[in-house]
């Protein structure tokens, strides 16, 4: 009896390795190893005979037993491993990996807002939030209230556009400061982008309808130095490390002191080309301290409250960013232009 | 505005370059735009001696000289006869650039010349385009240092063209920029003297000058000068003009603009004897009343227009421009020069009504110098009666009523150095106004009293005097300070958040973004069926009628742009936008929202190399990226009904609804408003109310569990009525709340009149059933499904297949 079950087991595993050897798939591997260790196959049989297997040769046989389900599984790994390295050099041989792979949907921004999003994002990181107001707005919180003179030439029909009851669409985000000054007490940490208008005929710099970016923070002993830092940090953030910041003194009615705000330029590095009309400075925004009439203005004291504002275009980041000469590529619409951003 | 670098040194001795002063000017507010230059010598030529000079020894014409540069002697060939020792001439050295009128550049480098080295060139005034004279080398005097530069010794000219803030007036002249400039490079600033001499007789002048209307004209000012000689202007007059870009006309009114460019202060020289009554009146003009001007137009004038008349007629318009019956002409003998103040808000009032900017309308509507009235007086008369050979008859008539002073302003140091940063100390602020011209009084510890000059218009404030020290102390020395945030909102309060969420999951679904103007014709507007023309906002003063009206929806504009893409052969289109809109009448909506338009037409898929076949946009791609945004956003309650609106494809539009309301269109665009695009493919569009969007309810955004046993699926395919809807199958198991039902799926739904018979469809659906607990028996889901079966037979009235 012992001999007999030894021998079916060597047997029955040459066999399998006989045909596992010429096995060419899954199945033919499977069929086999059901045939042997399967509920019905040789092994399960086979160990129902041990009870007939005399005591002093049932070790023999327990170990030939082990020693063949060792084989056999090596015999079965062998076997799998071979046929799935056919597999992959059968597969991956034979396409033509040249071919254009399938389209794939993909969304695109418009580089005004991308713009816009880069903005507010280093903004946010800086402890700014965005608020937002009107684009129809009263003529007191785009003008008066930032101590705009009652004959600036800014608030002539031929520059601002206005409606029958009075009120004008805002041609600064400035406003948008105002809204929020009235209505909350300072501390103040704010951008505003949003949309703004003027009576620009377009062309190729000029768009009746552009972006801006306005920032405010009133807080306790604001200074310039404040503003410099925040307006250099957000310079190496958009544009890179490279880029350095001047301020110019300048003049708005809304800040006191007031100044502009120069990229060095990001074509030619500072040296001067045509982009910056050789001065190696690109011009980016208005800033300033707020004017104490502001401040005046809105319900502040200004002995206790000072804080600086900054308004930019966005038009003009995404122009240079992009390289795009003329604005109103922007809006046009173009899906072949859409699609680059 | 344009300055003469030579004109401003004739003022303050200026001991940087032109370049360095450009970035002085720029830096402390006086932004320099351009920078033109007249110097014709290019940088690197010096004054060369000649110290030896010898035949060469292969060309009979050319000579080999040693000149010294000033540091080295140097052996230069040179061809020109007068190349003798001891003169002094133009040595261009090794590096210099020459430019040829047609922008090629000429450089100079160690050369032979027929075998003998030549270590630069010596050059003739032609050569440096001082003039047109070939003949030899330039001679320069002897006591030229040698090794100076030429550039130095002739320098030419730079005019800078500089942007004036409309905060400083005082800048719009040479002697105002002068004044800054002398401040900036620590020099005194010289005004040239011009004594007046007496009137060598004197004439009643008691009725010479009128106002009648002082509060538009605070301060008139006339002299009579007598016989002067109207002639053409001396060179050094007409250069001066002709360097800024003015034309010189004759020597009394070129006298009138030189001193309007050096002081600031517009004047005007009336023909004494063209003036009836040979006196002035400062009234407002007539209603009706006509003159004719300078540039021979002629102005219909109405009594709110000021005006400088005579006895009779209106001889210029104040401030602005004079009348052509009065000015001087050759034929002028004597004179009445006019020196007045106006008031500013008049003078911009009329002169935009009007439409007429002179370079004396642009300063009187910023505000002028008051003491700049007689100066400037003084200053012509003085120039007038040296070049013209006039006589003086009068003393200055000067009528006013009252010269405003400048007020002290309180200022305290601390707040100085708060509000710009910095760490200046008091005394450092204090020299910063003395050198600007404001006085400076009660000085104790922590304050002083500013008070600003006549001409400083724009200082007020502390805040103001904080700027000047800014400016004067250079914003480059302020230091770099940390970013602090001492306060953060909490980011719940960003009002972008909402907006950016929404832009970045349509993206994200696969749209392109469009961005377009806000401003759109009737038509467009109208075209969106929902509005009238009443509902519009209108501007009162649109750029054209083809954009007056504010956008009522992003209808139109989103067809336009299909239009423009289509004729461009773009026809696959995913569009989105996020845009404000406007309404007019809040009984339909906010004046004010924002709206959602998507846009999908064309290839879903294009043809792939004929293996797979293009497809086409249709309605569900919509209907499913729809879906898809809000399956992203976990709304609950979305939901679809059947709608009518003119915009749409009748039977092709659905209404969106969120928590039961509407919220939104969606589907076919109507033929009617397609016209003209250029596209075979039918075009979808989704409009909905962000507002809506942002405010539907949330699903909850806890962790549904997931089964970690198998599911079970059974299909049931049944023959209906064509009219019977998915939905109503869909609802109809969804209210038999089966035991353990996951999902159903529709999978299959054809017709066909032979196999199914007229108006009937072929609907198969698979439900799959799943546990949490455990797995299902085949027992329990027939038990289910059976039941299932049973009622939709009877519900729906079906035949099961």
């Amino acid at each position: 009896m012992k001999n007999s079950i030894i021998n079916q087991i060597n047997t029955a595993l040459d066999a399998a390795e006989v045909n596992l050897a010429k096995a060419d798939n899954d199945q033919e591997i499977e069929a086999v190893r059901i045939a042997i260790v399967g509920r019905k196959g040789l092994f399960p049989a086979l160990s129902g005979e041990m009870k007939n297997v005399l005591p002093e040769d049932r070790k023999a046989v327990g170990i030939a037993f082990n020693q063949g389900k060792q084989r056999f599984q090596k015999i079965i790994d062998a076997a799998t491993e071979r046929l799935q390295q056919q597999d992959d050099t059968g597969e991956t041989a034979g396409i033509d990996l040249s071919l254009p792979g399938r389209q794939w949907q993909r969304g695109t921004k418009h580089p005004v807002s991308k713009i816009i999003d880069d903005c507010v994002a280093i903004f946010r990181r800086m402890g700014f939030i965005v608020a937002e107001g009107p684009e129809m707005e009263s003529v007191y919180n785009n003008f008066d209230a930032l101590n705009t003179p009652a004959d600036h030439p800014s608030r002539d029909p031929g520059d601002t556009f206005y409606f029958a009851d009075g009120r004008l669409l805002r041609t600064q985000t400035s406003p948008v400061q105002i809204r929020v000054m009235e209505s909350q007490e300072p501390p103040i940490r704010i951008v505003a982008p949003g949309r703004c208008f003027r009576r620009d005929t377009p062309d190729a710099t000029h768009s009746m309808n552009f972006h801006q970016i306005e920032g405010l923070y009133i807080d306790r002993q604001v200074s310039l130095a404040d503003l410099k830092s925040i307006l250099q940090t957000f310079a190496h953030e958009l544009f890179g490390p490279q880029v350095s910041i001047r301020l110019r003194p300048h003049f708005f009615p809304f800040t006191e002191p007031s100044v502009e705000y120069d990229f060095s330029c990001i074509m030619c590095k500072g040296k001067g080309c045509g982009v910056c009309k050789q001065s190696g400075w690109l011009e980016i925004a208005g800033a300033g301290m707020v004017d104490p009439q502001v401040l005046h203005n809105v319900g502040y004291d200004p002995a206790e409250w000072s804080g600086f504002a900054f308004g930019m275009g966005i038009e003009r980041l995404a122009m240079l960013r992009y390289r795009i000469n003329d604005i109103r590529f922007l809006y046009e619409n173009d899906v072949r232009f859409l699609e680059q951003f | 505005m344009k300055v003469s670098y030579n004109w401003l040194s004739h003022y303050v001795d200026i001991d940087c370059s032109v370049q360095e002063l450009a970035d002085k000017l720029t830096m402390a507010g006086i932004e320099v735009e351009a920078i033109d230059t007249a110097c014709s010598i290019p940088e690197g030529i010096v004054v060369g001696e000649i110290l030896e000079r010898n035949p060469h020894p292969g060309a009979d014409k050319l000579s080999v000289c040693k000149v010294s540069d000033g540091k080295n002697e140097l052996q230069v060939v040179c061809g020109a006869p007068n190349c003798d020792v001891g003169k002094k001439v133009p040595l261009a050295t090794i590096g210099t650039v020459f430019s040829d009128p047609d922008g090629k550049d000429f450089k100079i480098k160690k050369s032979k010349l027929r075998g003998e080295k030549s270590f630069g060139m010596l050059c003739s005034s032609s050569e440096l385009g001082l003039d047109s004279d070939h003949d030899g080398l330039m001679e320069l005097e002897n006591d030229a240092v040698t090794g100076t530069s030429l550039r130095e010794l002739f320098p030419g000219d730079t005019v800078y063209t500089v942007e004036i803030t409309p905060n400083r007036p005082d800048w719009l002249s040479h002697w105002g920029i002068a004044r800054d400039v002398a401040c900036l490079l620590d020099a005194p600033a010289k005004m040239p003297e011009f004594p007046i001499p007496t009137p060598t007789k004197t004439i009643d002048t008691s009725n010479l000058v009128t106002i009648e209307e002082p509060e538009l004209c605070p301060r008139y000012t006339g002299r009579i000068i007598r016989n002067v000689k109207v002639a053409e202007s001396p060179d050094w007059l007409k250069d001066r003009l002709l360097s800024i870009g003015l034309r010189p006309i004759n020597n009394i009114v070129d006298i009138t603009n030189f001193v309007l460019m050096e002081l600031g202060h517009p004047l005007h020289a009336f023909d004494l004897d063209l003036l009836a009554e040979q006196r002035i009146v400062v009234r407002r003009a007539n209603d009706g009343e006509k003159m004719i001007m300078l540039d021979d137009k002629e102005l219909e004038l109405k009594p709110h227009h000021l005006v400088i008349a005579d006895a009779e007629k209106p001889v210029a318009l104040a401030g602005i421009m004079g009348g052509a019956g009065s000015g001087v002409t050759k034929k002028t003998v004597n004179i009445l020069l006019e020196s007045a103040a106006f008031f500013t808000s008049k003078i911009r009032s009329t002169s935009r009504e009007l439409n007429i900017t002179t370079d004396s309308s642009y300063r009187f509507e910023r505000g002028i110098d008051w003491d700049m009235v007689t100066t400037a007086s003084d200053r012509a008369t003085a120039l007038i009666l040296e070049l013209t050979g006039g006589e003086l008859v009068t003393e200055l008539v000067d009528v006013y009523d009252e010269i405003p002073q400048p007020k002290p302003i309180k200022c305290a140091f601390n707040n100085i150095r708060n509000l710009i940063g910095i760490t200046l100390n008091n005394d450092e602020i204090i020299d910063i106004f003395t050198k600007l011209q404001l006085t400076v009084s009660e000085v104790d510890n922590g304050r002083c009293l500013v008070t600003p000059p006549l001409f400083r218009l724009d200082l007020e404030r502390e805040a103001d005097l904080a700027e000047e020290v800014a400016r004067i102390n250079g914003l480059d020395a302020i230091p770099d300070v940390p970013v602090v945030a001492k306060t953060v909102a909490p980011i719940a309060d960003d009002a972008y958040m909402l907006n950016q969420e929404l832009h970045d999951q349509l993206i994200g679904l696969g749209l392109n973004e469009c961005l377009h103007y806000s401003m759109v014709s009737e038509k467009s507007a109208l075209s969106d069926s929902r509005f009238a023309a009443d509902d519009l906002v209108k501007m009162t003063n649109p750029l054209s009628l083809e954009l007056c009206a504010m956008r009522p929806s992003l209808f139109g504009e989103m067809l336009d742009t299909v239009k423009r893409n289509t004729a461009r052969k773009n026809y696959n289109l995913q569009l989105f936008e996020i845009g404000r809109v406007f309404c007019g009448n809040q009984e339909l909506f906010p004046e004010e929202r924002l709206e959602c338009t998507i846009i999908l037409s064309g290839q879903s898929h294009p043809e792939r190399f004929s293996a797979e076949r293009a497809e086409l946009f249709d309605f569900y791609d919509l209907k499913g990226l729809v879906e898809a945004l809000f399956l992203k956003r976990r709304t609950a309650n979305i939901s679809f009904a059947a709608g009518d609106d003119k915009r749409f494809a009748p039977g092709m539009c659905a209404t969106l609804m969120l928590n039961g309301k509407a919220a939104g269109h969606l589907g076919q665009v109507a033929k009617c408003h397609t016209a003209g695009i250029k596209t075979e493919h039918p075009i979808f569009m989704a409009v909905i109310e962000c507002d809506a969007i942002f405010k539907a309810s949330p699903k909850s955004e806890l962790y549904q569990p997931i089964s970690q046993f198998p599911s079970t699926s059974r299909d049931v395919a049944f023959v209906a009525k064509e009219s019977l809807q998915h939905g109503e199958v869909m609802a109809f198991i969804g209210k038999a709340k089966l035991k353990n039902l996951e999902k159903i799926e529709l999978f299959d739904i054809f017709t066909d009149e032979k196999v199914l018979g007229a108006g009937k469809k072929s609907m198969a659906y698979t439900l799959t059933f799943r546990n949490a607990e455990r797995t299902l028996t085949d027992k329990e889901v027939n038990k289910s499904f059976d039941k299932l079966r049973i009622s939709l037979e009877k519900g729906l009235g079906i035949e099961l297949r």
